[in-house]
């Protein structure tokens, strides 16, 4: 058991290990951020509907892994979506634990058929003219089984979504104070991200126009798909920056999607997907903070493209990449993390795993500038034994 | 309807030069009101924001 100051020098030993490493420095060990998510839950005993549907069980179960496991930096909730607040909102388009989908089955995201897209094909005018009117008038009451769009008539349920909505989101914002306290004086542990991103792209795909849709349009109307991302630009730096870490010692969280071969091709991702994310993560940079590239499947066709960026601007996160690859072409500019594949995790011996890891260590972190972590979040198919194997092996081979 | 209003800024849902007209005369620090316009107006923006990006 250690006492409050003891915690508070854990905490400082860990933050500038952390950020040591994310900065292109040598810490004096290889720091563990794993972005655990309904592991969590299964760690703590809960299932995946308490944790997606009561947030203060996920931020418990966050804390009991962070005060177990002997790990520098985690995510404050990476179970992020509140599916409370999303029902609050009546949002149709995620699959709740024990509501659509069985309650140890983590939340899913359902996008809607082509044809049922939330933005149609000819509102992209509407969309690069005014965002953030079109986000209220014409979206969110397509996306809430609740909001009536302007013109029609209102409705007590209607009025109830905003104001449950919005209130509800504050309740949430505010307990992450809290509880990335919690983390530091209870456990010595780092909240590990601040501020969410992402591309202008991926924007379009995940929320708007559905993948297929925008496939189609980047044949059809390739323009006017360059001008909304354009348009969203502004609005996505902005955000990013409204939820950045104040003191500017952790990274801003961006979640790529589908903006990586084989969805697009390398030209649409040089005419369009690359142009409309650089400047958003220049910008960044000059404020003074990182971009954690969470780069979800594989992403190394545009390795290129990400060296353009000034070196340690961001810390570039390996899924299903080859992370000893990764790590030749961009390592020396860029701390990677992640690439400790998922499968591994969940359904090898701790033997593999802690082989894995001793190559990891001695070939991709040697010269320090990488954190431990698997490729994809965790869910409850990690094998708690694997994870357990992961940190003790990174923590004795990843000594400098 | 599909209210037009001047081209909304990041961070801004009704921009204050449009509240601004609808007001009047004001007797007290105008900078008073414009500043909790904007900061309260800000939350709006991020609501919506937070909807696309976060939830």
């Amino acid at each position: 058991m250690h006492s409050d100051m003891e915690k508070e020098q854990l905490y400082q030993q860990r933050l500038t290990r952390y950020t040591k490493a994310m900065r292109l420095a040598k810490p004096d060990r290889v720091p563990i951020r794993p972005f655990v998510a309904e592991f969590t839950a299964k760690y703590a005993g809960y299932t995946c509907q308490e944790v997606a549907h009561d947030y203060r069980k996920a931020f418990e179960a966050a804390c009991r892994c962070a005060a177990d496991f002997d790990w520098d930096a985690v995510v404050a909730n990476m179970v992020y979506v509140w599916t409370g607040l999303t029902e609050a909102i009546g949002l149709r388009y995620y699959g709740i634990p024990g509501l659509h989908i069985p309650a140890n089955v983590g939340f899913q995201y359902r996008e809607p058929s082509e044809e049922q897209a939330f933005m149609r094909p000819d509102e992209y005018d509407l969309l690069t003219d005014d965002p953030t009117g079109y986000l209220f008038n014409v979206w969110l009451p397509r996306v809430s089984a609740d909001v009536t769009a302007p013109g029609q008539p209102t409705a007590f349920r209607s009025n109830l979504s905003f104001l449950k909505g919005g209130m509800a989101m504050m309740n949430y914002f505010h307990a992450f104070g809290p509880q990335v306290e919690r983390l530091r004086k209870e456990c010595g542990t780092v909240s590990a991200i601040a501020g969410i991103l992402k591309a202008p792209f991926d924007i379009l795909a995940d929320k708007l126009r559905g993948y297929l849709g925008l496939i189609t349009d980047l044949f059809e109307r390739p323009k006017k798909v360059r001008r909304a991302c354009e348009a969203l630009m502004p609005h996505l730096l902005h955000t990013a920056l409204s939820g950045a870490d104040p003191q500017k010692q952790v990274p801003i969280g961006l979640w790529m999607h589908r903006g990586c071969v084989p969805f697009i091709n390398r030209q649409q991702f040089a005419d369009l997907y690359w142009p409309t994310l650089k400047p958003i993560i220049e910008e960044i940079h000059k404020h003074g903070l990182q971009t954690l590239f969470y780069a979800e499947g594989k992403w190394a066709a545009h390795l290129d493209a990400f060296l353009e960026l000034p070196e340690a601007s961001i810390v570039f996160h390996v899924d299903q990449d080859d992370v000893f690859e990764v790590h030749k072409k961009i390592g020396h500019k860029f701390c990677i993390s992640g690439g400790i594949p998922n499968y591994l995790l969940a359904f090898e011996k701790p033997a593999a795993v802690r082989q894995f890891c001793k190559r990891l260590i001695k070939e991709v972190a040697k010269d320090g500038r990488y954190i431990a972590d698997a490729g994809a979040i965790m869910q409850n198919d990690i094998s708690i034994d694997n994870l357990k194997e992961m940190t003790a092996s990174i923590r004795e081979y990843g000594v400098y | 309807m599909q209210e037009k209003t001047e081209i909304r800024k990041p961070g801004v849902c009704i921009p204050w030069e449009e509240k601004r007209r609808e007001l009047g005369p004001i007797q007290g620090d105008e900078q008073v009101f414009q500043t909790v316009w904007e900061e309260v107006d800000g939350l709006a923006h991020l609501y919506i924001w937070q909807l696309l990006l976060s939830f």
